[in-house]
């Protein structure tokens, strides 16, 4: 499927910004056995003064901004193209067994990026919490495949946890959601997150987008209107990270697009920035994910 | 000297071999353990003998004052640790174990040996897991004992620090175990603190006991600190010699050391809002703008350095400085990163990495420790938890291993021994096993005699261009319990001083370069905005007590002139309290002696003086660094004086007691501050500061007690306050009078006290500060002083009226804002938030 992404994201300040440095992390990049970026660019308004470009440890692509022209309006606005041709789910009954699974992750010899260690241990947004775990245990017992049962855990939150945008902000902590029973994408997938990790399973955040128009006769999905986010799942050496989105209570499949993957939300945070100003500051997200009908034109040069 | 030769010694002198007894009296080593002091066979170690002797010729009386000398050298120097837990953000004061730890050069040397090959596996180790990880591939090292430290930065990975090293600081701590080897029981690889407190205890000790400690032959600790300060300045690329100790704020436990550290090494104290990243470089903020900063001692924990890329929600970091030292911009002491190698989790792998690091096993052993994150060995600790203690495996906070973060598996009752093996299957990764270090006992003093205390010592190395040096000294911590099991040893505890006893004579170091590289410099650097605010706020502070105070004298001055509590005069003065915030709302009708007893005493009033005199110190703590002890002992004093408790039933008399020693103190300072600074551009910042505020009270008083129309004895009272009573009597016989009184309060330009000469020295200490542009107009302060000065002159004083006093102290507040916005840092840096995702 290929689709064409943009997102303006608009910043509105209650006074006058002398100086705004930010990090960005809100362009996708080529994920093998998911996605191909074909193209991408980065924008603001007002333009940057210096504007840096790299990958950050877990191959998401990241920008470093730096304003120092007083303004009290931004926006930042992103368009990209991808290809996504995701993996089709392996057999959830045919994965390793969830002891098998924890030791191996325990074992690893590989401390980079795509390494399960990353995602065995208590992070900045995902703290362990001995509530969320027992909750977690009762689907994953020692012996049971570890796909069957991350499987399970995510439809029981689908469930057991109610969809409602603005119970939540940015800084909720997965207890918090898991004690209230609702939450959006990011709570869902914490929750997620938290429950394996307690039992010493590895499990990662995902941001991304979500098809904004569903198929003709299919109802809209969740979460598509903002950057969405799910979780992926580690399942042993010869599967790796199988993606799992909780909020909808599918596969991660045709329909998503990774924007960036880590231990947790403060490690994909689209924006990550301080600024010097006084007063509030309002922000607005607009995202735009359509497929496109036909082959990708190369428009001719002017 | 051994047993024999103490007993020839005893033979020499009888009297000092009694006296050696009887100081040793009672002392009861602990079963099974070493004591530092008393060899196993009863007597005194001979590396200890000289010591005891000599303090046993002190005798215990002299003893006593000489250990008193010591805490009060320590009180008075305000060495203090803050305690996180005391709600108030408490100081609590330094407490020193008076008995040095004393070793013998050759014990030390081994140790010292063994550390300097630790530091060194460690480097290489961060080397390695920063950049290729070969030692994870090759399976010496799993991947997910690095992975689980807080401490692994992963914006920090392949990236090589400038200066081609992630340690530049490191400290370990030891214990003596009873086979009498050092034992390593815990690294310091991010930010250690203690050397510091070190310093102190040791200038401590060498004022209780000078001639003990100069016969001693003890080594010294200023040549470690200046072959680290050297090393620092290497690193510097700007030929500046600007290094910036960077201090996560005034609020930081150890805050007091680092203001000390900066002070004595010559560095800059910097916080991060002092810093700003532009471009490719690190830069501090100063009164003359921005100024490259290439050297940065860091003490604030690498998570909080940085809001862009490590901790977002971090308010103490430098947004930029985690990229700046990526690309080498900028060399940091540790590196980011460095934290790692902290982890009891890596200890357990350590005697293999040193095979393969270092081709031999480590020198010095540490404490045995498993990592639970494997089968087998999770197994044997579960199997030997009876010995053990479990510990968390990355300093992070576990449950089900205690608030301290670590357990004795003996004291786990069978329920909570289930719940620990339940973690184990879960989490074994976050746990250690760990044995149990027995370690040493030292004698401390309790009131007149010995008593051994089991302690760990904190031993210190800096990298230098020569390789590891270690502080031939350290920082001993004494356990209060005599539990001689290293891990019941908590934070907060008696220190001691450590004395490395030479085997020859000891040059004498200081800090002081050397004559030949000795450089003519004027100026000590820039002064950093931060700074200059806070010496100017420490300037009106205390100008504004000294005017309080001023007040309150004058108002039971009117009183015991037995002056009715109602009449005009007095009414004044306490409105005029009142409206400053230094009088209580809450007692109507009381008498006026109790008005100016509360703006005394209490705490709870904006304006009182307790909470003038605390702002003064808050100001003043946070620039330790900037002006002499003396003075800032003045301002504990200050303090001191007014929290002395008050008289159940305080006269009028009390309260004009405590108001002139409050103000002798001040006056004290005054001269201090202006005898002891030199006169660059900080001293400045303090004197406009006290200028303005002087002006501004000027001004109140002055509508308050010259408006026309005032009651009688009103203009008197307006010297009095403006402390101009004996130049106008020595100019004028006559009586009072308003235009001779205002011209010599307001606009005689050589009273010292008066409002022209205030705006005369503002205008002069505007017209040198820094970072003017000749070809720019004169900033905005520059312009309101100089129309003041216009008004002054063009005045007469019998034409002031009220709106011409208002007018004139809105100047003074403006002018005051301007050199804000001017020089100060602007605006808290606020988050930029994000709604959270779908």
């Amino acid at each position: 499927m290929l689709y064409d992404i943009r997102q303006t994201t608009t910043y509105l300040y209650g006074g006058q910004v002398r100086v705004a440095r930010q990090v960005l992390r809100m362009t996708p990049v080529d994920r093998p056995h998911h996605q191909h970026v074909l193209s991408h660019s980065l924008s603001t308004d007002p333009a940057a003064s210096e504007m840096e470009h790299g990958i950050d440890f877990f191959g998401n692509a990241i920008a470093w901004l730096t304003l120092d022209t007083p303004h009290d309006r931004l926006e930042i606005s992103t368009h990209s193209r991808v290809e996504v041709k995701a993996t089709p789910l392996p057999d959830v009954q045919a994965s390793p067994m969830v002891d098998e699974v924890r030791e191996a992750a325990l074992a690893s010899t590989d401390l980079g990026p795509n390494s399960p260690v990353h995602g065995l241990y208590a992070s900045r947004s995902v703290p362990l919490d001995p509530a969320i775990t027992d909750w977690t245990a009762e689907s994953c017992a020692p012996d049971r495949p570890i796909l069957a049962a991350a499987w399970e855990v995510m439809e029981r939150i689908h469930t057991e946890f109610a969809y409602e945008p603005g119970a939540t902000d940015v800084t909720t902590l997965p207890h918090e959601a898991f004690l209230a029973k609702r939450g959006v994408c990011q709570d869902f997938a914490h929750v997620m997150i938290a429950g394996l990790r307690g039992l010493g399973l590895s499990a990662r955040y995902v941001s991304g987008y979500l098809r904004t128009v569903p198929p003709a006769g299919q109802e809209r999905l969740a979460g598509s209107d903002a950057t969405h986010a799910w979780a992926e799942v580690w399942c042993g050496e010869d599967l790796g990270w199988i993606g799992l989105d909780p909020t909808n209570a599918i596969a991660v499949g045709n329909d998503h697009i990774i924007l960036a993957i880590g231990r947790d939300y403060a490690d994909v945070a689209p924006v990550d920035g301080v600024i010097v100003a006084s007063g509030e500051h309002l922000l607005a997200v607009g995202v735009d994910v359509v497929p496109v009908e036909r082959p990708y034109a190369v428009a001719p040069a002017s | 000297m051994d047993k024999v030769s103490l007993a020839e010694d005893a033979n020499r002198d009888p009297f000092a071999a009694a006296a050696v007894e009887a100081v040793l009296d009672g002392y009861q080593t602990l079963p099974g353990v070493r004591d530092e002091m008393m060899g196993a066979d009863g007597r005194p170690r001979a590396h200890w003998v000289p010591f005891l002797t000599a303090l046993a010729e002190l005798g215990p009386q002299e003893v006593r004052r000489r250990f008193g000398a010591a805490d009060r050298y320590l009180r008075d120097s305000g060495v203090f640790y803050r305690v996180y837990d005391d709600k108030g953000g408490g100081e609590r004061p330094w407490a020193l174990s008076h008995v040095p730890l004393l070793l013998d050069k050759a014990d030390w040397d081994s140790l010292a040996a063994g550390l300097v090959e630790r530091a060194q596996l460690l480097e290489s180790l961060l080397a390695d897991l920063y950049g290729p990880a070969r030692l994870v591939e090759q399976g010496a090292l799993p991947a997910a004992a690095v992975a689980g430290s807080p401490e692994f930065l992963r914006p920090m990975v392949g990236t090589v620090p400038r200066g081609g090293r992630f340690l530049r600081f490191y400290a370990a701590d030891v214990g003596r175990g009873p086979d009498g080897r050092w034992w390593v029981l815990s690294d310091r690889t991010q930010a250690p603190s203690g050397v510091g407190y070190a310093l102190e205890n040791r200038l401590a000790m060498s004022r209780a006991l000078p001639d003990i400690s100069r016969t001693m032959r003890m080594d010294r600790l200023a040549g470690f600190f200046q072959g680290f300060r050297t090393s620092l300045l290497k690193l510097d690329r700007t030929g500046e010699g600007r290094v910036g100790l960077m201090t996560p704020g005034a609020l930081n436990e150890t805050y007091f050391e680092h203001a000390l550290l900066a002070r004595y090494m010559g560095f800059s104290l910097v916080e991060g809002e002092d810093l700003a990243v532009r471009g490719d470089a690190l830069y501090v903020r100063t009164v003359a703008g921005l100024k490259r900063v290439d050297v940065v001692l860091r003490r604030l924990d690498a998570d909080f350095a940085d809001p862009l890329e490590l901790n977002a929600r971090s308010r103490l970091g430098v947004p930029g400085l985690a990229h700046v030292a990526r690309i080498g911009g900028v060399a940091l002491a540790n590196a980011l990163g460095s934290g790692l190698v902290e982890a009891p989790a890596l200890m357990a792998f350590l005697p293999r990495l040193a095979i393969k690091l270092l081709g031999r096993p480590l020198a010095l052993p540490h404490v045995g420790t498993w990592w639970c994150g494997q089968g087998a060995e999770r197994a044997q600790v579960m199997e030997h938890l009876d010995e053990l203690v479990v510990a968390s495996a990355f300093g992070t906070p576990v449950p089900g291993v205690g608030r301290r973060g670590s357990v004795l598996g003996a004291d786990l009752t069978p329920q909570e021994r289930r719940q620990l093996s339940a973690a184990m299957a879960r989490r074994g990764a976050d746990l250690v096993g760990q044995d149990v270090a027995r370690i040493s006992t030292m004698p401390v003093w309790t009131g007149d005699k010995l008593t051994p205390r089991p302690f760990t010592l904190r031993v210190f190395l800096a990298a230098t261009e020569e390789g590891w040096t270690v502080m031939p000294g350290g920082f001993c911590r004494i356990s209060e319990r005599l539990d001689a099991r290293a891990f019941s040893i908590q934070r907060g505890d008696r220190s001691a001083d450590v004395w490395v006893l030479a085997d020859r004579e000891v040059p004498a170091t200081t800090l002081l370069p050397s004559p030949e590289n000795v450089r003519v410099r004027r100026s000590s650097g820039t002064l950093p905005s931060r700074s200059a605010d806070n010496l100017f706020w420490l300037g009106r502070y205390v100008e504004r007590a000294e005017a309080t105070l001023r007040l309150v004298r004058a108002l039971v001055g009117r009183l015991a002139e037995t002056e009715p509590a109602s009449s005009p005069l007095v009414l004044r003065l306490i409105t005029l309290l009142s409206s400053w915030g230094a009088m209580p709302r809450d007692f109507a009708g009381a008498s006026p002696g109790r008005y100016a007893i509360a703006a005394l005493t209490r705490h709870d009033l904006p304006g009182g003086l307790p909470q003038v005199v605390k702002s003064a110190r808050a100001a003043a703590s946070v620039i330790r660094d900037r002006f002499s002890p003396d003075a800032w002992r003045a301002l504990v004093d200050l303090e001191a004086c007014l929290n002395t408790p008050v008289p159940t039933a305080p006269t009028e008399a009390d309260a004009h007691e405590r108001a002139d020693a409050a103000l002798r103190i001040i006056a004290a300072f005054s001269g201090l501050a202006s005898e002891n600074m030199n006169r660059l551009t900080g001293w400045r910042f303090l004197e406009l500061g006290r200028r303005i505020e002087r002006g501004m009270a000027l001004l109140r008083f002055a509508r308050t007690f010259a408006e026309q129309g005032a009651p009688r004895g009103a203009l008197d009272v307006l010297l009095q306050l403006a402390d101009s009573q004996i130049t106008y009597r020595s100019r004028y016989v006559v009586i009072e009078a308003r235009g001779p009184v205002l011209d010599l309060v307001l606009l005689d330009p050589d009273n010292p006290r008066s409002l022209a000469f205030q705006v005369e020295r503002i205008a002069a200490h505007l017209r040198v500060l820094p970072g003017r542009d000749p070809d720019e107009p004169p900033p905005r302060s520059e312009r309101i002083i100089a129309r003041m000065r216009a008004d002054l002159t063009a005045a007469t004083a019998e034409s002031f009226d009220i709106e011409d006093f208002d007018a004139l102290e809105a100047d003074l507040a403006q002018l005051s804002d301007e050199i804000a916005a001017h020089y100060f840092i602007q605006g808290p840096a606020a988050d930029v938030a994000w709604p959270g995702q779908g």
